[in-house]
């Protein structure tokens, strides 16, 4: 009996020798391609569970292999870049990528977001749930109450709206302009300064040492994420 | 020579001669009412006066043209028997032939002076230009700028019906192509091709479409001029400038092999580490205890980290050499740079105790967030760097004069000799010898590289103890003041 099957399109041998040993190890059943050609072929042979991407394949970018993986499903996908290609990240994640890593990365930030992508999968499979809990924080989106070790939290429409709208995403990096065209309204696309004052509110209410969140995450020059405790 | 000017030139002449012969006919005029009241000889002598005027007015061959007709009216109206051109007394014809030759002499005379002043006039012109040219040229090393001189110059020295200036490429420089006037672009066959060239290279060419045909042998002179001034010019810029362009690239093939040994060096000793640590853990020799084990993998954990951060410099350090840092700019939260930077730097910072004092009504500021995680990266690894462990380091930010954001990152390290604290901002500039302590002296040249990129400045300064880093931004962006977010009410 092997466990969810992940397909990693990656170009560098190295890494794919590192990451099959890793996976396996972890009891995940490994799929490999090389190239993009070849990876979204196997994806829709293979039908995996997740799929690790590397922004930089030899034959066409990350960003396209991900574009045409959203035309017909809807597979967690995890980006893999290196360092300077914040505009990258963000287009991957606005064409449907689901989360990324920069390289390089700690294996244990690898197997949390493939956890995270898993259940993320499950859930969008099942019903949606109406009371999503990380930690201390419970927030019952039905009935828009937020508590905090038990003790209701009084939060504002927009700011009760935003974690809402992040903690319904959970695990997942949502870049600013998805969040603020969705919280705001499109037509605050370039307000960054709204997210960043507000997101800074949330934390002072939420988190207990707000300077250094566990639950509602920055992520540079990408967008924000609200996680759960493992 | 085109029909139309010729005609000019024509009329202009012709109405020369018709005004001497006018003014001859007035003054014949006016002594023929006198003629009872003068003398012959005295006419004569008053006949002069009007044969001055046309030579002075108009020129040497209407002179001569008064000077005949007036010679002929004389001899009708003065000279007995009147209104025939007999003579018939011997001092009257003596009169006549003098009174011929004077006047032709005065003709001659002035005419003479006149075209000499007007040569001096015209040399002095063409001075006075080739000077106003020279001195054009004297502040330009441009060589568009020179060539933009050359053209216009010769433009509005000579008149031609078109101009164009052209200098041939060379391996360094595109050539150029400059066109008067603008609009013009008809072609065909110029009437004159003058050089550029010294007596080293030809530089390129000036062909001149005239009007006239062909210039006049004063033109020509001048022409000649601006084009041997005019290629000197170039050929100084285009040395100039290569030998600015040598010097560039010889400057960044140094910084090129200093860094290549820095960074060989810098890299070699993580690499050896882990090296060190993986062969000992692959190694059947020793049974590993899992504390050392542990131990051992730590090490190779950092190691790998520090190696990212130095790759991140260089590539910073590209970006910044290739021009390509321009920051993305937002309304960001200063805190939340610096405590996210804070936490992620927890390993390196772990033996320090770390006090960050920013205020809560600090405004927004306007930075790009990576490139100020990558600033206050480099400055606190700076600070871990030289600072003894236990000590505090302090990172401390206020608004100052209204509209600039004050930013200090201070650590209780030894102080930096006065001469050296503008350096330490330097490429591959390190302080201590290059053994003694790690890093490859890019980390603080990229944070002067992107402070400067936000329109704001950083220096170093001694404090009574301890070093501290200062870095002041500005807090408008585009002009604009930081925005103030309302407040939502429950």
């Amino acid at each position: 009996m092997t466990g969810p099957h992940i397909l990693v399109i990656d170009d560098e041998p190295q890494i794919l020798r590192a990451l099959r040993t890793i996976l396996s190890a972890h009891k995940y059943r490994v799929t490999i391609a090389q190239t993009g050609e070849e990876g979204l072929a196997l994806a829709a042979a293979e039908h995996p569970d997740i799929i690790i991407l590397d922004l930089g394949l030899p034959d066409m970018d990350g960003i396209t292999v991900c574009a045409h993986l959203r035309e017909w499903t809807e597979i967690p996908i995890i980006i893999l870049s290196v360092r300077n290609q914040e505009q990258d990240k963000v287009k991957a994640l606005d064409k449907g990528a689901d989360d990324y890593l920069v390289k390089p990365f700690g294996i244990e930030e690898l197997l949390a977001r493939i956890r995270v992508a898993l259940r993320h999968l499950a859930k969008s499979q099942g019903d949606h749930e109406t009371v999503i809990t990380s930690g201390p924080i419970e927030i019952d989106l039905a009935r828009h109450i937020v508590t905090l070790d038990g003790a209701e939290v009084k939060l504002t429409a927009t700011e009760f709206k935003l974690l809402a709208y992040l903690a319904s995403h959970t695990g997942r990096v949502l870049t600013h302009q998805n969040i603020l065209s969705n919280v705001w309204g499109p037509e605050y696309l370039e307000n960054v300064e709204y997210l960043r004052v507000f997101m800074s509110q949330l934390r002072k209410k939420l988190e207990t040492d707000p300077k250094q969140p566990r639950y509602l995450l920055s992520e540079p020059g990408v967008g924000y994420r609200f996680v759960t405790e493992d | 020579m085109t029909s139309s000017s010729s005609k000019h030139w024509l009329i202009a002449k012709l109405r020369n001669f018709i005004l001497a012969f006018s003014v001859i006919s007035v003054t014949t005029l006016i002594l023929f009412l006198l003629r009872e009241r003068f003398s012959a000889s005295t006419v004569a002598l008053l006949y002069l006066v009007p044969v001055l005027i046309c030579t002075t007015f108009w020129g040497f061959w209407p002179g001569i043209l008064s000077a005949f007709i007036a010679f002929l009216a004389y001899n009708f109206f003065f000279l007995l028997p009147y209104y025939t051109f007999i003579v018939h007394q011997t001092q009257d014809i003596i009169a006549l032939v003098i009174f011929l030759g004077v006047a032709v002499l005065i003709s001659q005379l002035v005419g003479r002076a006149k075209a000499s002043l007007a040569m001096a006039v015209a040399r002095e012109s063409e001075t006075t230009r080739l000077y106003e040219f020279s001195l054009g040229l004297a502040g330009v090393n441009d060589l568009d700028e020179i060539a933009g001189v050359i053209a216009h110059k010769t433009f509005d020295t000579m008149q031609p019906d078109r101009l164009v200036l052209r200098i041939k490429p060379t391996n360094l420089e595109s050539p150029i192509t400059i066109a008067l006037p603008l609009e013009d672009v008809s072609a065909g066959k110029p009437d004159l091709v003058i050089p550029l060239e010294t007596v080293r290279t030809f530089l390129g060419d000036l062909s001149l479409w005239l009007d006239r045909g062909r210039l006049a042998p004063s033109e020509e002179r001048v022409l000649s001029t601006l084009a041997a001034q005019g290629a000197l010019a170039l050929e100084r810029a285009a040395l100039e400038r290569a030998e600015t362009r040598a010097r560039v690239l010889e400057e960044s093939d140094r910084l090129k092999s200093s860094l290549l040994s820095s960074v060989s060096h810098e890299f070699r000793t993580p690499l050896a580490t882990i090296k060190a640590s993986t062969t000992s853990l692959l190694s059947d020799q020793i049974p590993w205890e899992s504390r050392d084990r542990k131990e051992l993998l730590s090490v190779v954990d950092e190691e790998t980290d520090y190696l990212n951060y130095l790759v991140g410099n260089l590539l910073d350090m590209s970006r910044i050499e290739a021009g390509a840092l321009k920051p993305n700019r937002q309304w960001n939260i200063l805190s939340e740079i610096v405590e996210g930077v804070i936490t992620r730097m927890h390993r390196v910072l772990r033996e320090y105790r770390l006090e960050v004092d920013i205020p809560e009504q600090l405004p927004l500021v306007p930075v790009d967030y990576i490139q100020m995680e990558q600033v206050f990266t480099n400055l606190l690894h700076n600070s871990a760097k030289y600072a003894p462990a236990g000590s505090t380091i302090q990172v401390s930010a206020r608004r100052q004069d209204g509209d600039s954001l004050m930013v200090m990152v201070k650590n209780e390290g030894p102080q930096v000799a006065p001469d050296h604290l503008e350096r330490i901002f330097d490429k591959f500039y390190r302080v201590t010898e290059p053994e003694k302590v790690s890093g490859t002296g890019l980390g603080l040249s990229i944070c002067k590289g992107v402070i400067e990129a936000h329109g704001g400045r950083i220096w170093a300064k001694n404090l009574p103890n301890g070093f501290a880093f200062i870095f002041k931004l500005p807090l408008t962006w585009e002009g604009a003041p930081p925005p103030v977010v309302e407040e939502e009410r429950l």
